[in-house]
């Protein structure tokens, strides 16, 4: 498992999906792809399509409305995957948190792994989040793989 | 006879084993050139092995029970060729099973109820469409030179380099090339770059292993292609080589200078442009021939 | 002796059938009659096969000419007062028209007003290798449509809600077809042959009107006055050959045109026995007949296409190949040939009804057929054989399928098609393999594909018909399978119910057509080798293994060869591409996942069918093909391409006169 725990590492490709965001956390996110950040030299590539995704970032909060469209793309994305919420609120809802229509912080809705706070956060915070992204990515994929071994002894037991 | 056997063997084994790491090369290759032409750094050359692995590696899901299995298709079928261009076999024939393994995907990608997969697959039927007239017009320019379709035939004693009796061909292939390796301006089955109106086309539906697979072939795929354009100057073969490599590099040159056009677009151009092309050559060859 | 018994077994045994038929009017026992007559037939087909090996290529069967030539004379005139009757009845005059323009050569001549009585050979029926293979294609595959037909038309009358059963007459035409079918491809003798030529125009029509409906008679009449504007080119082809050599054996007329005798009339009178080869074979322009005989219940669709009929036009044309071979006239049957291929291939792309598929596929593979047949190589001559064979075969299993879907889902549009695989495996299972079949490696007409494109490398014009055509053809072949394999996913799959007879006909024709692929190389080199040496031809290129495809099918074991493609290669591939997500699948089930689409899924639904649009309204995710009809549309080709294949032929006339 050396080479895919290595190649997981090296090429983490994101889904980025904006749910309540007033676009400023939207507009930093994909200033990484530009020749100034240069998100490739991570392997980080932006992919249109949760089926190839690695790891789901999520901007703003979640309403009542979008929350069904973010748990379908999650599901639809295959193990291990990572969420990053990106923005003061993707992380807590931010100052939209008390409307009458807003469910939170990302959170609230889905397991998050990296939280990257700011209103809105740096690009560089941005990739420093997705990189950490990487690292938990595998971690949960071991995890997944020792607590499949368990479940298999335990069967045979 | 047997001896013989035991070679061909050996020299398939060791190309199936060497093409897609060749390939897998190439394409970071690809993607660091790429990057540098738009002022970007670019991933590190080996990023197509880590997409890869990491894709092995991931969990498999699926829409339904046959996607694997043209998958497969598409990937057996491509080494196929491979096999048979290395063994120096029947070109036509190599041509119709490349044709197959391309219509593999196209199955996969249509066997899913998905408006994006379906869209992509009808897309790139179109763009077999337009480039499978010209390829087999090039085996036939191949024929009229060489009186023979079999690749060995390129390189038998008597054959000059192709490239001299078949230049328009030469030129209609390299057309057809940018098609076959879906980049841009007629990249539009896959739109390769994410967030587009087709999300990700024929290989929407397809996750995980099957995307590495798929992966794969597109490795072995490119091998072919330029393994084919090496043919048009194959002695000495090093030379063809330079041939191929450097028409890679004007592929991405194009890719990078260009937008993606529609696909009426490209089946009027490349019909006007590849076909013409490469029926004025072969009718010039078959005049001469005459004569 | 053994041959005249199979001689008679073969041309009355289903003229005799077709009378039981008629007069026994009882369900099970026309069902019993139908398969004693098929089984009887399959025998038949197998001892001529064996006759015909053992005596090493050609069989002469020697009979009394005279009393026979007088049978046909009478039946002939019957013939012609019945269609007559048909014109008036109907007042279609153009049908009357070319009848009498047909009778009044007919009786002069037969009455031996123009030459004195005809002599008539006694060697009137000579089978060889080319006559065996057709004789194959319609004892075995005729009598399996037969069978088919016995379960389809009762359920079809169902449908249809007839009080008074029509099937005794509808299958005493398929009989009589298949005897006329029979006798024209063994005979020797060339008027005899125009003879059984008119019988099965008369059947088509009768089949093609026999809904009688007012479509139905429109389109069996069209289909009738063009195939008699064949028959007049036909009578007066003989009539000048007759002039010229004094002779009705087929045999001796090719014997005379190949040695010198290519002069004065006699290019006229073959171009005009390819004239007539092309109105019965629906080359453009005259298609329209076989596009509305669609009309027809899908047994007629299945036999005119696979086995009879049009197969007797491309007979003709292929059986008089050596005649006109490397003449300019036979260029232009090439051309006419692979312009057709061209233009069928392309309206294709953009038909949705399965059945119009089908037929413009059936004209454009006619069409290659008479293009291999006017290149006239050896290499060319065997891949139109090969290319009738397993064209027939597929096509025949096409329409039987088509047909078996259209009961159960009440269609024919491909579209509607979609989603097939989950209510009915077992037919999506043999149409998959019948489309493959027409389309991939290694079955055989990709094969033919192949020799046609190495025979037509010297003549560009065919080569670039041939080579857009062969482009089209991936087009909508893929598109049709891509829509049937399109599938959500499913637990367990289970056969549908079909009537017997349906299931074992389409069984039937699925191994022949597997079986016909895999022992490709076999039949070429036992059935079509000797038989294209046997013609002598000058040739043009290469020799009778061409290049590479005859090189392949004479060694498709030796891998060396260009023979990679050999078919237990094709086979592990194929079996690696199902048991390796078979056993992957068996160790480690794949999660099931919903198609994407943009996360606005339905909840729990894992097919993907609705998704959630404005206002959450829930809507139906509708998927179809693209069918071009701005570029390839039917009414946009159809006029220009007709103009241009009429002008091919005014030019065909234009050389040989």
């Amino acid at each position: 498992m050396g080479v895919i725990s290595k190649s997981r590492k090296k090429s983490p490709w994101v889904i980025h999906y904006d749910c309540t965001s007033c676009n400023g956390c939207d507009i930093e996110t994909l200033a990484c792809l530009t020749p100034m950040y240069d998100v490739e030299r991570f392997g980080i590539i932006n992919v249109g399509n949760p089926k190839h995704a690695d790891v789901l970032v999520v901007t703003g909060s979640v309403n009542k409305r979008n929350v069904r469209v973010l748990k379908n793309i999650y599901n639809q994305m295959p193990e291990p995957k990572a969420v990053v919420a990106v923005g003061a609120c993707a992380c807590t809802g931010g100052i939209f948190k008390e409307c009458y229509n807003v469910l939170g912080g990302v959170e609230n809705v889905l397991p998050v792994d990296v939280f990257v706070p700011g209103c809105c956060p740096r690009p560089e915070a941005i990739i420093d989040g997705i990189v950490l992204a990487m690292d938990k990515l595998d971690e949960k994929a071991k995890k997944m793989k020792e607590e499949k071994k368990k479940a298999n002894q335990s069967v045979k037991v | 006879m047997g001896n013989n056997l035991v070679q061909n063997i050996i020299i398939a084994v060791i190309w199936i084993v060497a093409a897609p790491i060749l390939g897998g090369i190439l394409s970071g290759i690809d993607r660091k050139i790429t990057a540098r032409m738009q002022n970007r750094f670019g991933p590190p050359i080996m990023q197509p092995f880590y997409d890869f692995f990491k894709l092995l590696g991931k969990e498999r899901i699926t829409v339904n029970q046959t996607q694997m299995v043209y998958v497969m298709g598409h990937l057996f079928f491509a080494i196929a060729s491979l096999v048979m261009l290395v063994l120096k076999q029947d070109l036509l024939m190599l041509m119709f099973i490349l044709a197959f393994s391309t219509v593999s995907l196209i199955m996969g990608a249509m066997s899913v109820r998905s408006p994006y997969s379906k869209i992509g697959a009808q897309r790139e039927i179109i763009q077999m469409m337009a480039y499978e007239p010209v390829l087999i017009l090039m085996v036939v320019g191949v024929y009229l030179t060489t009186k023979s379709f079999m690749i060995s035939s390129v390189f038998s004693e008597s054959t000059g380099p192709l490239l001299y009796n078949l230049p328009l061909v030469f030129f209609a292939f390299l057309y057809v090339l940018t098609i076959k390796l879906r980049k841009s301006p007629f990249d539009f089955s896959t739109s390769h770059h994410g967030h587009q109106e087709l999300i990700k086309g024929l290989t929407t539906e397809f996750s995980g292993p099957q995307l590495a697979l798929i992966e794969l072939t597109h490795w072995y795929d490119l091998i072919i292609l330029l393994g084919l354009i090496t043919l048009f100057f194959a002695k000495p073969i090093w030379v063809g080589i330079i041939i191929a490599l450097v028409s890679y590099f004007l592929e991405l040159v194009i890719d990078n200078i260009s937008a993606r056009v529609t696909w009426r677009w490209m089946i009027k151009a490349t019909w006007l442009i590849g076909i013409g092309a490469a029926m004025i050559n072969i009718v010039w060859l078959y005049l001469k021939m005459k004569v | 002796m053994n041959e005249y018994l199979l001689l008679t077994v073969a041309i009355l045994l289903p003229a005799f059938s077709a009378l039981l038929c008629y007069a026994l009017r009882n369900k099970a026992v026309r069902s019993f009659i139908v398969v004693l007559t098929s089984l009887a037939m399959f025998g038949v087909a197998g001892g001529f096969v064996n006759l015909l090996l053992a005596s090493g290529g050609t069989l002469k069967i020697g009979v009394d000419a005279h009393i026979i030539g007088w049978v046909i004379k009478v039946l002939d005139l019957l013939l012609m007062g019945y269609i007559l009757y048909i014109g008036f009845t109907l007042r279609k005059y153009l049908v009357v028209v070319l009848t009498f323009l047909q009778l009044i050569p007919l009786i002069l001549f037969e009455g031996g007003l123009l030459f004195g009585t005809p002599h008539e050979s006694e060697i009137a029926f000579v089978i060889d290798y080319l006559s065996l293979i057709m004789i194959l294609l319609v004892s075995i595959i005729g009598p399996i449509i037969t069978i088919f037909a016995t379960g389809y038309m009762e359920e079809h009358e169902h449908h249809l809600g007839l009080k008074k059963s029509k099937q005794p007459r509808f299958f005493m035409i398929l009989f009589i077809f298949l005897a006329a079918m029979n006798a024209l491809v063994m005979t020797d003798n060339i008027s005899w042959m125009y003879f059984f030529w008119e019988v099965t125009t008369l059947c088509s029509f009768l089949l093609i009107s026999h809904d009688g409906n007012s479509e139905s008679v429109k389109n069996a009449l069209r289909a009738l006055w063009i195939n008699l504007s064949g028959g007049v080119a036909f009578i007066s082809a003989i009539i000048a050959i007759y002039s010229v050599y004094g002779s009705l054996s087929i045999t001796e007329i090719i014997e005379k045109t190949k040695t010198g005798g290519f002069v004065g009339i006699i290019p006229l009178a073959i171009g005009l026995l390819c004239f007539a080869g092309f109105t019965k074979s629906a080359q453009f322009p005259f298609q329209s007949w076989l596009l509305g005989a669609m009309v027809a219940p899908t047994p007629v669709s299945a036999l005119l296409h696979s086995s009879t009929m049009v197969k007797a036009g491309v007979y003709l044309v292929v059986r008089f190949a050596p005649a006109y071979a490397n003449t300019m006239l036979a260029n232009i049957v090439a051309v006419v040939g692979a312009f057709t291929f061209l233009a069928g291939s392309a309206i294709a792309i953009s038909q949705s009804n399965g059945k119009r598929v089908l037929a413009y596929s059936t004209i454009a593979n006619l069409g290659l057929i008479i293009c291999c047949a006017g290149i006239g190589s050896k290499v060319a001559i065997g891949a139109a054989i090969l290319l009738m064979i397993f064209h027939a075969v597929s096509k025949g299993l096409l329409f039987l399928c088509v047909g078996t879907i259209e009961q159960e889902i009440g269609s024919r549009d491909i579209e509607d098609m979609q989603g097939l695989a989950k209510r009915m495996p077992f037919t999506t299972f043999v149409i998959v393999v019948g489309m493959i079949s027409m389309l991939l490696p290694p079955f055989g007409v990709l094969i033919t594909k192949w020799l046609a494109i190495e025979a037509s490398v010297n003549s560009p014009l065919v080569l670039l018909c041939i080579v857009l055509g062969s482009a089209f053809t991936v087009v909508f072949w893929s598109k049709w399978i891509g829509i049937i394999l399109t599938m959500s996913y499913k637990n367990s799959y289970k056969a549908e119910k079909l009537d017997f007879s349906v299931r074992s006909a389409l069984s039937l024709l699925l191994v022949g057509a597997l079986a016909a692929s895999v022992l490709i190389m076999p039949l070429y080199n036992i059935f079509i080798a000797p038989h294209i040496n046997s013609l002598n031809l000058a040739d043009k290129a290469a020799g009778l293994a061409g290049s590479n495809g005859g090189v392949w099918l004479q060694g498709v074991g030796n891998i060396t060869t260009g023979g990679f493609a050999a078919i237990p290669v094709f086979l592990l591939l194929f079996a690696l591409m199902l048991l390796i997500p078979y056993f992957m699948r068996k160790t480690k089930a794949e999660r099931i996942k919903p198609p994407y689409l943009c996360g606005e899924n339905v909840d729990n639904d894992v097919r993907g069918l609705q998704f959630i649009s404005p206002a959450d309204k829930v809507d139906v995710v509708v998927v179809r093909n693209y069918y071009l009809t701005g570029m390839f549309g039917e009414g946009n080709l159809t006029l220009w391409c007709n103009a241009l294949a009429g002008a091919i032929i005014l030019v065909m006339f234009g050389v040989v006169i």
